[in-house]
């Protein structure tokens, strides 16, 4: 493996979703393309709705599992709240792909409801303080993409679609494609692929105006 | 991963964990019997083991607890075949015992021992520095930095084991556990699983008295030739750098130290040590003598750091050693490349270009509006409704409550904050048993079902036998839910999991022990479930409550594989009167309310239709999604 450019990325969401398949699918690619990628991953209770992130480094020379503050090139957050919950790990003007759907989690709901509020944490919210690092923010309505195609539960491959439109991933679009192929059920392959593509293009027209984005 | 990586007999590449890594190695090693109780981060050691099994010929098997695994992985190694088991730190606390006198015994077939510590406390009680285990019982240890190396050692350990006829720890972190990366795999050549007879390799296995003292003096012997032996060992490394300064590190502390080193700019000399115990004394006398100041990077207690001034002292070198000592690292929390930066940087007194501060402090504004979201009981978990009840029947009560491990854990964090003590597995039932000895309260206890048989049945047996007055409740949802659902010898028989051969009964058991009041519940019968418990609590004597459901994962899944629809529940938006009780006692991550109108509202794709908040609603306005509200039929 000759030297490779590096692109460090943190992933995270909520307890569920599916972030170490992601992670998964990412290593994958990498492998397959003989990219150097190594992970660091918390997953030490198997509690849903928790907070849950995995840093993921592709390429590059740095052998740590963590990528330090400041210095990861992306945040994919398959909940909004949590992009800015690991804040500190991205670069400014890192890139952010998110989803649009927040989650609430259940302290929030239970303090509002005690204190007879209703001003929840809104997506708008998140994305105003995720501005003061980085304008680079590609919103994703990964759910309706999911479902338009035809499987709710391929909002992580809508992401990995996503994700793929960046040039500087050192993993092509083909590769991320084989990486995503080698973690889905085979009967779920078409759904993921058509989940990937959605996503794909939904990053490419946000995110083609302010960084520099690969066809597919 | 994909466990295609883990069972590929031919040699090639994969994007692995180095828990399935060191899977991978010990396969290739040949390993025959393993067995394991689960803990975070070495779980997936025990899973990953679980799927290959019907690939090969090795006998798994889930143990009560760490004692019971390694003790079966000796028995194995006695018979002569190659054996393995991993444990959290807090594990070996409890298979301590039992390692100590193998040390003394030595074993047959390599016998290999994965100890995982946990700086950070990420899921422990302690950050327990699992290293000193090794010079304590004068056991050999090697320490990968990543999935490669854990592949590989897991493969020498097993040679060592049987050269020197000892167990060998193989000692991590979470950093290096739950770091996964390619490893390049190498063949897997097997031989096929045949017993043995005792006669042909038995040998006696004591140690007490004068043959435990003629033990010792052989196992010093045993620790200098090895010693000797990983003066050539290539998991120790130098990479040759520049002037008179060096680091020394292992395993993930070694890898923040070599990033930081780039980011500082500097090119010190970098003893890897992969052997940490016996150290190579000559090979780090060879390294230190050329420098002046050496920077020891390691979480934790500061082992090698002490290893290194004594070896100095001895040799007579005039070297400085930096590290927790002189107070540029510290002793506490989990490191990270900023903090291995600052301390080299501080160390060396070198200028930073770096401002990590800065970074944090911004991050730490910009995300005060967020709320917290620590771990809750899941969408239908059964302990969400035991602890709803509980907290019922104990109106008016001065109570104590001693929590122990598991899911139920988590009582002590918001929202509920209920917990007076959590000590370690099982320890809830012998604190109880002092504290009603001394106080006036009434004293409840908990245990989970897999901690039940892991750790609590000692504690019972004393119960009963002085006759303390306690109320223990026993929650029993088939599995050890927090590690990942694995099974454990309560679990039903019908679960279509690979398991042992016989479902103990907790309740036979209680009263086998002569345990006089017991009580059994189904957790998710909210409302009634409260008389019960006060009279558990009435009772004078050690009394069992014993609260049952299925944890919600397991049992979802279950449903799942058998095809039955998982039906969620919904709140008649237009009679709900919004006392909001299904979230502020409740907690459900499904259940938030509607910002119009403040309904409660359930998300369906959240909801696993437990519809224990459906009778806890006072106004009976929750029902499965498709069925009528009572309301509804009122109003018809």
């Amino acid at each position: 493996m000759s030297e490779q450019k590096s692109f460090d990325i943190v992933l995270t969401g909520v307890g569920g979703q599916g972030i170490v398949m992601l992670s998964n699918a990412l290593g994958n690619a990498c492998a397959n393309a003989d990219i150097r990628v190594l992970t660091g991953e918390l997953h030490g209770l198997s509690q849903r709705s928790g907070t849950v992130y995995i840093h993921l480094r592709m390429g590059g020379e740095s052998i740590s599992p963590l990528i330090p503050y400041g210095e990861a090139d992306a945040i994919l957050a398959m909940e909004p709240m949590e992009s800015l919950r690991y804040i500190e790990f991205l670069k400014d003007e890192g890139i952010i792909i998110l989803n649009k759907r927040v989650i609430n989690p259940p302290l929030e709901i239970a303090e509002l409801s005690k204190e007879k509020r209703t001003d929840f944490v809104t997506f708008e919210n998140i994305v105003e303080k995720l501005k003061v690092v980085t304008p680079n923010i590609a919103p994703i309505d990964a759910l309706a993409l999911a479902m338009e195609a035809g499987n709710p539960r391929t909002e992580n491959a809508v992401f990995i679609g996503a994700m793929s439109a960046l040039a500087n991933l050192p993993p092509s679009v083909e590769d991320m494609k084989i990486g995503l192929e080698t973690v889905v059920p085979k009967k779920a392959l078409e759904q993921n692929i058509k989940a990937f593509e959605l996503g794909y293009k939904t990053a490419y027209d946000g995110l083609c105006d302010l960084v520099q984005c690969r066809e597919l | 991963m994909t466990l295609d990586s883990v069972i590929n007999t031919e040699p090639g590449k994969g994007f692995v964990m180095c828990n399935e890594a060191m899977v991978r190695g010990a396969i290739e090693a040949d390993v025959k019997v393993v067995s394991f109780y689960p803990g975070a981060p070495t779980s997936e050691i025990l899973d990953t083991f679980n799927s290959a099994q019907k690939y090969f010929d090795y006998k798994f098997s889930v143990a009560t607890n760490e004692k019971v695994a390694l003790e079966t992985v000796a028995g194995a190694s006695m018979g002569g075949f190659r054996a393995l088991t991993a444990m959290k730190s807090v594990g070996l606390n409890v298979a301590s015992d039992a390692f100590f006198s193998l040390g003394y015994t030595g074993i047959k077939g390599g016998l290999v021992l994965v100890v995982a510590d946990d700086p950070h406390c990420h899921s422990s009680q302690s950050e327990e520095d699992g290293r000193l285990f090794g010079p304590n019982a004068y056991i050999p240890m090697l320490e990968p930095s990543n999935p490669a190396e854990s592949r590989e050692m897991v493969k020498a350990a097993f040679e060592i084991s049987e050269k020197y006829g000892t167990i060998v720890l193989i000692r991590t972190t979470t950093r290096v556990n739950h770091q996964s990366g390619i490893i390049t795999t190498g063949p897997i050549e097997r031989k096929p699983f045949e017993k043995s007879q005792w006669a042909e390799v038995g040998k006696p296995y004591f140690t007490v008295g004068e043959i435990a003292r003629q033990n010792k003096l052989n196992l010093l012997k045993k620790v200098k030739a090895m010693g000797e032996d990983f003066e050539s060992s290539t998991f120790n490394i130098v990479t040759p750098g520049e002037g008179d300064v060096g680091i020394v590190a292992s395993g993930v502390s070694y890898c923040y130290a070599v990033d930081a080193c780039k980011k500082l700019g500097i090119k010190p000399h970098i003893l890897k040590l992969g052997t940490t115990y016996p150290l190579p004394r000559k090979k780090i006398i060879e390294f230190l003598k050329p420098l002046k100041i050496v920077t020891a990077v390691e979480e934790l207690s500061p082992y090698l750091e002490h290893n290194l001034k004594t070896i100095a002292k001895d040799t007579g070198l005039e070297l400085t050693v930096f590290g927790k000592d002189s107070g540029h690292f510290s002793e506490a929390e989990e490191y990270n490349v900023p903090i291995v930066y600052k301390g080299i940087a501080s160390a060396l007194e070198l200028k930073t270009t770096k401002d990590y501060e800065s970074v944090l402090e911004r991050a730490a504004g910009l995300k005060s509006i967020l709320p917290e979201r620590i771990p809750v009981f899941c969408a239908g978990c059964p302990h969400r409704a035991t602890f709803w009840a509980l907290k019922q029947a104990i109106r008016g009560r001065k109570i104590v409550f001693n929590n122990d491990i598991g899911c139920y854990s988590m009582a002590f964090f918001p929202p509920l904050n209920f917990s007076d003590s959590m000590l370690a597995m099982g320890a809830s039932l012998g604190v109880s048993a002092g504290m009603s000895q001394v106080l006036k309260d009434d004293i409840i206890c908990m245990v989970g079902d897999s901690t039940f048989f892991h750790a609590a049945l000692p504690g019972l047996v004393n119960a009963v036998y002085h006759d303390r007055n306690i109320t223990l409740f026993v929650l029993d949802n088939e599995v050890t839910a927090m590690t990942g659902q694995q099974t454990h010898p309560g679990t039903p028989q019908d679960r279509g999991m690979p398991q042992g051969k016989k479902k103990i009964i907790i309740e036979d058991v209680c009263k086998g022990i002569g345990v006089e009041n017991i009580t059994i519940l189904d957790s998710y019968d909210v409302k009634n479930n409260v008389k019960p418990i006060k009279e558990a609590l009435d009772h004078k004597g050690p009394s069992v409550v014993i609260s049952r459901r299925s944890c919600a994962l397991h049992g979802d899944r279950i449903k799942r594989r058998n095809k039955i629809p998982i039906v969620p529940n919904e709140v008649d938006k237009n009679a709900c009167k919004k006392p909001h009780t299904c979230i502020r006692d409740f907690h459900c991550p499904a259940i938030t309310f509607d910002t119009d109108d403040r309904a409660s509202h359930i998300k369906s794709d959240i909801c696993d239709g437990c519809g224990v908040c459906a009778k806890i609603c006072p106004f009976g306005v929750i029902h499965p999604v498709g069925s009528e509200s009572k309301t509804e039929e009122v109003e018809k």
